[in-house]
């Protein structure tokens, strides 16, 4: 990808694929990908690495500490009697 | 937004010990989740889960709606977590530039389509590809890895995550453009090295 072209295009590619983009650059972005493959595969590889983001789950998380829980629920309490 | 969040909020406000418990185990895997990823060890995750939802259950009643909960809840999540890494293994902050990262041609970053042939759900589900995205996002500069963790895993818009960040939209826009093309990389150079293993 070493043309200056290119250059300016892969500044671009996250936000056209958040659809983010200005229409102005969205047409010219569309206009070199028809004609530059590694742009082309370059997009799609970024596109699979924020879809794998997206798709990404934490581990799940141990039960809340008793403290957070009597405080949740001594809070929730106090704004029900205000209520 | 955050759906979560928004029900978690009706929970608390019912009021009900059944529907604040299950609103609280949907704010600790929110807060524990992100704690994860930005921190990457279990005991970091779980102090800021602690100190975030304690802080929570004081200033509950302030909150208009669950979008003004949401960016609090990370904001809070976000110092709580530089603090432990700071205790750690908090890396000092650093420049990403675009550059650097573009790829260069013979290299392990450039193009190629073959390589791509991996599905998003092969990188989640393949256990040392889901590690090699751990370690990846763990590599960023903090202010690129929270950006990126906030837009793509926590799924705020670009508007939330210059709020939660305290920058402007334009800032958070660079910075994401910048940590996925240097986790889209680091993948590739490991894609492309276990696919000549496969071949050799």
């Amino acid at each position: 990808m070493p043309e200056r072209r290119c250059k300016e295009i892969f500044a671009m590619l996250s936000q056209f694929l958040d659809g983010e983009l200005p229409a102005k650059d969205c047409r010219q972005l569309e206009r070199h990908l028809r004609g530059c493959r590694p742009c082309i595969a370059y997009l799609k590889s970024l596109k699979t690495t924020v879809e794998a983001c997206r798709r990404y789950q934490a581990p799940r998380p141990p039960a809340p500490s008793k403290q957070v829980k009597a405080a949740f629920l001594a809070a929730a309490q106090k704004a029900g009697e205000k209520r | 937004m955050n759906t979560r969040v928004e029900e978690a909020l009706k929970g608390l406000r019912s009021g009900k010990p059944h529907d604040v418990e299950r609103a609280l185990e949907t704010l600790q895997e929110i807060v524990y989740g992100f704690g994860m990823k930005v921190c990457g060890v279990r005991e970091d995750a779980e102090d800021t889960a602690q100190e975030t939802l304690l802080r929570l259950a004081r200033q509950l009643k302030e909150f208009p709606d669950a979008r003004a909960l949401a960016v609090w809840l990370y904001k809070v999540a976000k110092s709580q977590c530089l603090m432990s890494r700071r205790k750690s293994k908090f890396a000092p902050a650093q420049m990403l530039s675009l550059d650097a990262l573009m790829p260069k041609e013979g290299t392990a970053a450039a193009p190629a389509t073959k390589s791509w042939e991996i599905t998003p759900e092969e990188i989640v589900l393949n256990k040392e590809l889901r590690r090699k995205l751990e370690d990846a996002v763990l590599a960023l500069p903090p202010h690129y890895r929270m950006v990126l963790i906030l837009r793509d895993m926590e799924q705020l818009d670009t508007r939330e995550v210059a709020e939660v960040m305290g920058i402007s939209e334009q800032t958070a826009k660079m910075r994401l453009h910048r940590a996925r093309v240097s986790i889209r990389n680091t993948l590739a150079g490991y894609i492309q090295s276990a696919q000549r293993q496969e071949h050799a």
